[in-house]
């Protein structure tokens, strides 16, 4: 075969490929998806907090470059790695997890940079209020998962959020800070 | 830890009234609490922290909490000079999934059935211009493998802390290293080799 038939047979399939290309779903991986809150204290140092348990379905058209998505974290699965932190945090005076058990990201904005998912702008209810929100990627891939022997996409995304927003001003006057950043480690296996 | 817990919530409640009232939580300059010769301070275990990070498949980053640490620090910043002796609690270690956890604990990861603890030994210390702590260097064992590890300061501070009525010294540090020095290889090279720990750290003035 010469080379230009090479490149027909190219293009051809790359536009047959691009051709029968259709969104496909996706279902939040828990063991690779954890929401983790950062934010300053006292300004000497950073506390965290990770979210043990979340749920969700992405659907991503890599070819038309569009994509949403709809995850619920769990939010009595907060885990500071002290008692103390986490159940203060859960109460009703900051989260109130007891009342608004889950925090959801509703999006359907994706936008792309090549073939990879830069940015996800959606909605984010906390607490029991919601907000405009953009995720900006900092890492983004699929790959072949071995184990699953299934496709996987995923990355790191982070946020900054302005809590009072969301009705958690709880220590605003006592210098905790409005500002929380939102890191979030996602992957989805391809259903 | 029960016990402590509502302590501590109790005393941080206390702490922010005190602050409310006017008490101040306004970083004070390291320097203005510089006394002669060196000082220990007793790390907060509630704000002592270590945070592995490790790429997943070139897609994800793998995070582990390691903690609450406990240890002592000692500063001589007339001399600029400090000493650091951390026993790292490996087998608390914390993926927020139980499996995973169980994984890393295996022989072939962070063995911490035979190495349960992990040691880092620093007594190199540079401080900036103001005597903040810039970077601590010195020896880092996991698995029983010693390797040199530096932990650079993204943000260092002291307050005068109004709930303990002390001097409050941290700030957040990061360093890097590779699992395969240490014997850690499973998974290598779909989980990454080489590991970035995000460290907070409070510390207690006597």
């Amino acid at each position: 075969m010469t080379k230009f038939s090479l490149l027909a047979v190219a293009a051809a399939l790359g536009f047959a490929a691009s051709a029968h290309a259709e969104s496909a779903t996706y279902a939040i991986d828990p063991s690779h998806t954890f929401a983790t809150f950062e934010i300053g204290h006292f300004g000497t140092s950073t506390n965290r907090g990770r979210f043990n348990k979340t749920s969700g379905t992405v659907t991503l058209d890599k070819a038309a470059k569009t994509g949403a998505l709809d995850v619920t974290v769990d939010t009595t699965s907060l885990d500071t790695g002290t008692a103390a932190f986490t159940k203060h945090i859960s109460s009703d005076e900051i989260l109130n997890v007891a009342a608004n058990p889950t925090a959801k990201l509703v999006a359907n904005k994706f936008v792309f940079n090549g073939d990879k998912v830069a940015e996800i702008d959606g909605n984010l209810t906390l607490n029991g209020k919601t907000n405009p929100v953009v995720l900006k990627a900092q890492n983004f891939n699929c790959y072949m998962n071995p184990m699953v022997k299934r496709e996987v996409c995923g990355g790191d995304f982070d946020a900054t959020i302005v809590r009072s927003q969301y009705g958690v001003s709880y220590g605003l006057n006592y210098g905790f800070p409005d500002n929380v950043h939102l890191v979030i480690q996602v992957e989805a296996v391809k259903q | 830890m029960k016990r402590s817990s509502s302590n501590l919530l109790k005393t941080s409640r206390a702490a922010l009234a005190a602050l409310c009232a006017g008490a101040g939580a306004g970083l004070v300059p390291a320097l203005a609490q510089s006394v002669a010769g060196p000082v220990t301070y007793r790390l907060d275990p509630n704000h002592t922290f270590v945070t592995f990070e490790v790429m997943h498949f070139g897609t994800s980053t793998l995070r582990g909490r390691i903690g609450p640490v406990n240890g002592e620090v000692t500063v001589d910043r007339a001399a600029r000079t400090g000493d650091l002796r951390l026993r790292i609690p490996v087998a608390t270690l914390s993926t927020g999934s139980r499996a995973l956890d169980a994984r890393l604990r295996e022989p072939d990861l962070l063995a911490t059935a035979e190495y349960p603890e992990a040691y880092f030994v620093a007594t190199t210390f540079r401080f900036d211009a103001a005597g903040g702590v810039k970077e601590v260097r010195g020896e880092f064992t996991l698995r029983g493998v010693g390797e040199p590890l530096s932990l650079v300061a993204r943000s260092f501070a002291c307050r005068q802390d109004a709930m303990l009525e002390r001097q409050v010294c941290g700030g957040d540090f990061e360093g890097a290293l590779k699992r395969s020095r240490f014997g850690a290889t499973m998974g290598l090279p779909f989980v990454g080799d080489d590991v970035h720990l995000v460290v907070q750290v409070e510390a207690i003035a006597p």
